[in-house]
């Protein structure tokens, strides 16, 4: 551990054109199977960044998700994140050279607060307060959509095929059930419906495709930073939308479909005063059954790490015993849509 | 074989120690390590529970009924194979209701075994 302590002061004293820095505090976060992000308070003498500094070291972890991007990329999607104005770590440094650490790393500013999902739902909020945090949790995804291809820096994120973000989903979650190989008639049921009852395509915009309760960092009832960008890509903006409303990221609090933390009105309309593009409310539901089955997926591939011997690990057991709960719902969703509720 | 205490009982005790005893003088990681354990044993006891009341039979035959009324193969082993392939294929339509009640009984019973408190919800 301390060795990475003396790599990473090491690197940003290089890039800083500092003297000397001293790491006052050197800590594992939590969070993250596919990463470990480190914090790392340093204090620099000389150089651009003179001072105490608190810094979060996001490195690969020794296990990865073929779906995520590497840390060269994600660093340039948090770039431009960062361009287009949302809430995020300014990103800092980008480390390449496996002679440094052993593994490619970036280095980003600290911010406050805690991201804990069951923290945040669990708050004494006003109704007030939670319609301004889920305000402006949508219009962190508005600035974020306002990001359209072609953009040079992320030329590495694939666009939707067949031009469709939605039939695209479909085709490649049908793809990851046939390979992990286990029945599952409930996702096969949703994914035909998915199938029947896509809306029309929105524009493609760069989506963060894991904006949660869970990856954003709260100061109290301020938002210091939306986090975990492994999973951005090209998608229609609906998907974000869904994502974030979706019954798996509620924690208890289903009442409070955005999120588990306020009116999902509430969040459309801050996504849609913020500039965002216009979407139809019926979409958004559309890719919250979308959402249920994606999570279905994951969940499925995470325990087959497990099973395969790849990653023994009592988390990812538990993980893919979770896909009962995301088949329920999808039950409970689709009729509730049919329904007209 | 006749080997007692049986798993039931002996998964049982081990889940009540860990989670009465060793649980409340653990915190942070250990904790949480401490409670996904007891999880993890309380889904195995319901998995006993299940298939000693021959509930896994149950939800089959609703399976197969269902599969035999449109013509369609299946086994006993395989039930659940052959009516995601059907559903897949087509051969059931995605809005015939006895299809949606045999999937709320199967998903039903699985999340009893495994989140048990989540049908409450």
């Amino acid at each position: 551990m301390s060795d990475f302590a003396e790599a990473f002061s090491w690197f940003v004293v290089q890039q800083t054109g500092a003297r000397s820095a001293k790491v006052i505090t050197f800590e594992k976060l939590s969070g993250g199977a596919i990463q470990d992000n480190f914090g790392l308070t340093l204090e620099i003498e000389g150089g651009e960044r003179a001072g105490t500094q608190h810094f979060v070291v996001r490195q690969d972890a020794p296990s990865g998700v073929a779906e995520s991007l590497s840390r060269p990329e994600e660093f340039r999607v948090l770039q431009a994140a960062f361009e287009a104005g949302v809430t995020v770590p300014e990103p800092l440094w980008l480390c390449e050279d496996l002679d440094v650490s052993g593994q490619m790393f970036y280095v980003m500013t600290r911010a406050d607060g805690s991201a804990s999902p069951r923290k945040l739902v669990k708050s004494d909020l006003t109704e007030e307060q939670r319609r301004t945090i889920v305000r402006r949790l949508g219009a962190e995804l508005a600035r974020l959509h306002n990001v359209r291809p072609p953009v040079q820096s992320l030329d590495f994120l694939a666009l939707p095929d067949p031009d469709n973000a939605a039939l695209s989903r479909v085709a490649i979650y049908r793809r990851h059930l046939r390979e992990i190989g286990e029945p599952h008639p409930v996702l096969e049921w949703a994914l035909n419906w998915l199938e029947d009852n896509s809306p029309a395509p929105g524009p493609t915009v760069l989506c963060h495709c894991d904006f949660r309760t869970g990856n954003y960092m709260m100061a109290g009832e301020t938002l210091t930073a939306v986090l975990d960008w492994e999973f951005a890509a090209w998608s229609d903006p609906a998907e974000d939308l869904g994502w974030f409303c979706s019954r798996s990221w509620r924690f208890g609090a289903n009442e409070r479909e955005a999120g588990g933390v306020g009116e999902k009105q509430d969040f459309l309309n801050g996504y849609r005063e913020a500039g965002g593009v216009e979407i139809d409310p019926t979409a958004v539901s559309y890719w919250e059954v979308m959402a249920l089955v994606r999570w279905a997926m994951i969940a499925l591939q995470q325990a087959r790490r497990h099973m395969s011997g790849e990653q023994r690990s009592l988390e990812l057991a538990l993980t893919g015993r979770m896909v009962a709960q995301m088949e329920f719902d999808l039950l409970t969703q689709i009729q509730e849509l049919e329904d007209g509720q | 074989m006749i080997n007692q205490p049986e798993a039931h009982d002996l998964l049982t005790e081990a889940r009540r120690v860990l989670l009465e005893s060793l649980a409340p003088e653990l915190t942070g990681e250990r904790k949480y390590e401490a409670l996904m354990i007891a999880n993890a044993m309380g889904m195995a006891i319901r998995e006993l529970e299940f298939n000693a009341q021959n509930k896994a039979e149950e939800a089959d035959r609703a399976v197969l009924s269902l599969l035999e009324t449109h013509g369609l193969p299946g086994h006993n082993d395989e039930c659940e194979s052959s009516l995601a392939d059907a559903v897949r294929e087509r051969q059931l339509e995605g809005g015939n209701v006895t299809l949606r009640k045999v999937l709320r009984t199967l998903t039903e019973a699985r999340l009893g075994i495994n989140s048990s408190g989540y049908l409450k919800r």
